[in-house]
């Protein structure tokens, strides 16, 4: 899966928007959305805040768990603990990345949110890195890992399946009564 | 009675302290340099009352239920008395205060400090300060003259002075004490006095002895010393009699004079420690013969009876000694008389107490609210109020201070508690924040937001609009500094105030204009502020503190001008319609006294209401006035309920929401900043902890329901009964507009009524099921005809056949009426229009054929009662069925059998009907066989009524078509 497909997973998530336009309720495959007035907020699809801002039809209001005290709660309970602490969103990354990028002006302390959630998020890449490792290491048949988020799952899916299948390979060979039963598969 | 003296207590933690009596002496009031002040019911209270005024109080002064106290961020700060809530700070220093003390009255304080200056401060006026220059050393104590001419002081500097209060120069001089260079340095703090009453003598503490002045002549009059004093004193005072004086020593000693005599009457070593604390604090019980007093260890001691050994005469001070007795029980007299036996005095003494307590509590619950909103940092223009609240409470207060300080001997205490006038509320904008901050929101309502910044590097003004297509957001420098604004969605109204060049102006940016001149100012007359401006549809208004109200057309020609009966609180505008919002007068305990006037500005100028009173919640002032998106007047109080205008019920106001319901906390509001009856919306921003939003960061609208005040909302009734009226009242704006000729959506209205009625038969099959038939005739009442014939229907099918019958007669009734008022319109066509309605005229007849299995003979006597009846008209229920089955007997074998058959084909449909309950097609069939039925024996039959025919089939088809 590459990225830009996680991010438009991300981008059904809803968001709050105050709009600056009226328009009555918009029906669409995914949903009614709307009624907008303007001042009020509304919840609309990361995809569409986006395009509205883009086009100045609106304010995004930020959600409630992109705020730095949040995060930085957030990043020191992630630090703190061993395992992988529940994310506030499960597109933590994308959100912050695609709502910083477009509306960085309708969010306050922008700067500081984008280096909070990187590093929340280098510690948890840190944290699967470790746990694989000791995975590899131990040569353990099966973990379970919680509070994955997609993105953060994407990126060691890929590279550690396949290590681990070439590892698998290498083992077998080196046992080589067992060898021949693998090949057959 | 001997004096008594009783063991200290662990008053404070160590370091210096002060003590004082309240007013009336039923308590002890001592401060520490553990920074509290505790408030003791007397020495064995073991639960004194703890006040933490800062974090070390050096001196504390009491009266007129104002706790003022000297604090270590150099301040003096005022606290309620006794429920110790902060009331502000009276002055401040450059260094710490070491001495406050009240005037006689209680109108002033004086404050020493260690940075050598002295300060007269006006309670109710932080503002009125006098200042005493002269000291070259940290002042140490203060002495207010109880004729208030003169104020005595000691300082380090070795000197004390004799200052004027009123021109604030030093009358006299002596160099009586050794020079220091701080207060902690100085042999004694040379607590001085002037004698109360005349204010003859001043007393001071020399050394070892304590030296009278006499006033005027300022030379010593005498000295009075003791053998027993061995260190020097630190503290003198005089008892309230003015006849003795009390003198505290550095070593713990306390002596008691008579100043006539000059005889020394008592004398207490009060240490029993190793280490000899100096008394630093020295109090006489305002009636009775006590001195409550403090050493620098913190402790807190307390001698009685002082005295009385030598003047047992004195029959008013032993009587209420006695009362004191009683008061501060556990004392060794108490346990002679025995527990059971009371003084017959102490119970006057409880209650005199208890009158105090009831006056003062209520002053300082109103003082608290007011603090609460300095806490929020006050909003609307209240700034100025407050203070004059609290002058006004202040006011209050010394009355009542001053009464509850009499003597407890008199029987009545003639106070006044009539009602206190409430300090009229400032004009203000509505959706805008206070004027002192420095960024604030100048209007937010529906249209837009005006944000005012004014700091050090920009004074200037941010307009934006919600909607970007009306407008895009504007950033203007406000170099008139305009405090009023107004946004429409076709221009902005600002407004300053005068300053001393400038005249008051209305600045108006007529953005809607299709000319390049989009701007337009104008200047109010001479010594005329504007106080309140608001924007309408083409016009533009604003009122002044000459009592008027000017109307500009939004382009800048000045209209109608006109009078208002009181001065301004706040102005709407919307459409063709101008609310103003006036004081009618002046309000009570607590209460504002407001007015409306509601006028339309259109082509058809009229008043709708006259200055009628505005309703508000006890105790509270207006907070918002506007108008909702549709156009109809509503406000806020500050209690958070929003009241809207009811012109379904002429011209009330109906609570349609309480804001307060839906905060978290306490001290949480909503800022209301638009009203939207259709979809019912209401549009506030959550405060947190204040009554208004900072501009940063930007808030974000919540939106509120509405919900009308009824009873018993819990229940499934109550429920209903709240929706079906709000959906009225939110729906009355339909009306009025379509009365005024504007358009608006048909839909809606429609949409409205079924909701309501929808409702009413929800509620009129609740109380079918509640077998409350009363009820459901009433609740008919309220539905259009249709639904009438639907609750007709119900109630019918469920068996009801004495409520059906009820309904069909009120239909009926109810048809007739109608037509009535058609016919008076078309009067030619009165017959048509009746019969257009499709009434139900119910028989017995017709519910059976409708409604229940038939058998043959029931069948033959519905076709046949008619001629029964008119046989024998005066037959009942019973007897026409006898006689019908004695004529039905009659009938031959074959006919009866006809009849059977018919009935069976009835009974066909029935079961169909069984099959489809919900179906009223089935009905509907049977309906119409019975009909053909019908018309097939008109023969039979003599007298068929057509209304019959017609009303069926409409129901029929109205039936159908409902459901």
């Amino acid at each position: 899966m590459e990225p830009a497909e996680v991010e438009f997973l991300a981008e059904k998530e809803l968001v709050t928007i105050a709009a600056q336009f009226s328009l009555d309720r918009i029906h669409l495959i995914g949903g009614d959305l709307g009624p907008f007035n303007p001042g009020l907020p509304v919840e609309v699809p990361v995809w569409l805040a986006i395009n509205l801002k883009q086009r100045q039809k609106c304010r995004l209001i930020p959600p409630e768990w992109m705020d730095v005290g949040k995060l930085e709660e957030i990043r020191d309970q992630e630090r703190k603990e061993d395992t992988f602490t529940p994310m506030p969103s499960p597109y933590y990354m994308e959100l912050t990345k695609l709502l910083l990028n477009y509306a960085s002006d309708n969010i306050p302390r922008a700067d500081e949110i984008r280096t909070l959630v990187k590093d929340t998020w280098d510690t948890r890449m840190a944290k699967l890195r470790l746990s694989a490792d000791s995975f590899v290491r131990q040569q353990e048949v099966h973990a379970k890992v919680d509070n994955l988020t997609l993105m953060e799952i994407n990126t060691t899916r890929t590279f550690l399946t396949q290590a681990l299948d070439h590892m698998y390979k290498l083992r077998t060979n080196l046992q080589p009564g067992e060898s021949s039963h693998s090949q057959d598969f | 009675m001997p004096s008594a003296q009783k063991p200290m207590r662990y008053g404070h933690t160590e370091g210096h302290t002060d003590v004082c009596f309240d007013d009336t002496g039923s308590c002890i009031v001592t401060c520490g340099s553990d920074g509290d002040v505790r408030i003791w019911e007397n020495l064995d209270d073991d639960d004194p009352k703890s006040i933490n005024v800062g974090e070390k109080a050096y001196s504390c002064a009491l009266k007129n239920g104002r706790l003022i106290t000297a604090v270590s961020n150099n301040t003096v700060q005022i606290h309620t008395f006794p429920e110790g809530a902060p009331d502000g700070i009276l002055t401040r220093f450059t260094m710490h205060v070491n001495h406050v003390t009240f005037s006689r009255d209680g109108t002033k304080v004086a404050a020493g400090s260690s940075d050598f200056m002295i300060k007269v401060v006006e309670v109710t006026d932080s503002s009125k300060q006098k200042t005493f220059r002269g000291h070259d050393a940290p002042v140490l104590s203060l002495s207010f003259d109880p004729k208030d001419i003169y104020l005595a002081s000691a300082s380090c500097d070795g000197s004390v002075r004799v200052w004027d209060i009123a021109d604030q120069t030093c009358t006299t001089s002596w160099l009586l004490l050794q020079k220091c260079n701080d207060v902690i340095n100085a042999k004694s703090i040379c607590r001085l006095a002037w004698q109360p009453g005349t204010g003859k003598l001043l007393a001071v503490p020399v050394d070892k002895i304590v030296e009278l002045f006499r006033r005027e002549t300022w030379d010593s009059q005498f000295k009075l010393s003791d053998a027993s004093i061995t260190q020097p004193l630190n503290v003198v005072a005089w008892s309230p009699c003015g006849q003795f004086l009390a003198a505290g020593s550095v070593d713990g000693n306390i002596v008691v004079w008579n100043v006539e005599t000059q005889q020394c009457i008592e004398r207490y070593s009060v240490m029993k420690h190793e280490k000899k604390y100096s008394i630093c604090g020295l109090a006489w019980h305002p009636k009775y013969k006590q001195i409550a007093y403090t050493d620098t260890e913190g402790n807190l001691g307390l001698l009685e009876n002082i005295g009385d050994a030598e003047k047992p005469n004195d029959k008013v001070a032993s009587a209420v000694a006695k009362d004191y007795n009683d008061l501060f029980d556990g004392d060794d007299d108490d346990y002679l008389n025995g527990d059971a036996i009371e003084p017959p005095s102490s119970p006057k003494t409880a209650d005199n107490e208890d009158d105090a307590d009831d006056v003062v509590q209520p002053l300082g619950h109103v003082r608290r609210a007011v603090i609460d909103d300095d806490d929020n940092s006050l909003d609307i223009g209240l700034i100025k109020a407050s203070s004059s609240l609290l002058e006004k409470e202040d006011d209050a207060d010394d009355g009542v201070g001053g009464l509850s300080a009499l003597p407890p001997t008199s029987t009545q205490q003639p106070f006044y508690d009539g009602p206190m006038p409430t300090p009229k509320q400032k004009p203000f904008q509505s959706g805008s924040t206070p004027v002192h901050l420095m960024h604030r929101f100048m209007v937010w309502n529906s249209v837009g937001i005006i944000r005012c910044y004014n700091d050090e590097q920009d004074n200037a003004i941010d307009i934006e609009f919600h909607d970007t297509s009306v407008h895009h957001a504007t950033h203007l420098p406000n170099s008139l500094s305009h405090t009023m604004a107004d946004l429409s969605t076709e221009a902005i109204l600002l407004a300053c105030e005068s300053t001393e060049e400038l005249a008051s102006k209305l600045h108006c940016i007529h953005f809607g204009s299709w000319d390049a001149n989009k701007e337009w100012t104008v200047d109010m007359p001479k010594d005329e502020e504007i106080e309140a401006i608001c924007l309408g549809q083409g016009w533009a208004a604003c009122a002044t503190n000459a009592l008027l109200v000017r109307v500009f057309t939004v382009g800048g020609v000045q209209k109608e001008i006109f009078s208002l009966p009181g001065p301004v609180v706040s102005m709407a505008g919307h459409g063709e319609q101008l609310m103003i919002v006036y004081h009618r007068g002046t309000g009570f305990d607590g209460d504002q006294c407001l007015g409306v006037q509601l006028m339309e500005l259109g082509r058809k100028k009229k008043q709708i209401l006259h200055g009628d009173p505005l309703p508000l919640t006890r105790r509270s002032y207006l907070v918002w006035v506007g108008f909702s998106a549709e156009g109809t007047p509503c406000y806020v109080d500050s209690e958070g309920i929003v009241r809207m205008l009811n012109r379904g019920l002429g011209n009330t106001w109906i609570p349609v929401c309480n804001t307060r319901e839906h905060c978290k906390g306490k001290y949480d509001h909503y800022w209301v900043v638009g009203i939207h009856e259709n979809p019912q919306q209401l549009r506030c921003i959550p405060c947190k902890g204040a009554r208004f939003p900072p501009t940063l960061p930007r808030p974000a609208v919540a939106i509120l329901s509405f919900k009308l005040p009824y009873c018993q909302v819990t229940t499934e009734k109550g429920q209903m009964e709240e929706q079906y009226w709000r959906s009225v009242v939110f729906h009355n704006h339909m009306d009025y507009l379509s009365k005024n000729g504007y358009e608006f959506d048909e839909n809606a209205k429609n949409l409205a009524v079924k909701e309501q009625q929808e409702l009413l038969m929800k509620l009129f099959a609740l109380s079918c099921k509640l077998e409350r038939e009363f009820r459901c005739v009433e609740l008919a009442d309220l539905m259009t005809q249709n639904v009438v014939n639907l609750a007709i229907k119900y109630a019918s099918r469920s068996r009801r056949l004495n409520l059906a019958q009820r309904l069909s007669e009120m239909a009926v009734e109810k048809a007739s009426e109608l037509a009535a008022a058609q016919g008076d319109e078309e009067e030619e066509e009165d017959f048509r229009s009746r019969s257009s309605f499709p009434i139900i005229f119910l028989t017995r007849q017709f519910l059976c054929a409708c409604f229940r299995p038939k058998t043959g003979f029931q069948m033959w006597l519905e076709e046949n009662r008619a001629n029964i009846l008119t046989d024998n008209p005066d037959l009942n229920e019973a007897e026409v069925i006898k006689e019908g089955m004695s004529r039905f007997r009659m009938l031959t074998s074959e006919e009866r059998m006809v009849w059977t058959e018919k009935a069976r084909g009835g009974r066909v449909n029935d079961s169909a009907e069984d099959k489809k309950r919900k179906r009223p097609t089935a009905e509907e069939d049977e309906v119409k066989k019975n009909q053909e039925q019908k018309s097939e024996d008109t023969n039979v039959s003599k007298k068929s009524k057509p209304l019959d025919q017609s009303t069926n089939n409409r129901l029929s088809a109205f039936a159908f078509k409902q459901s």
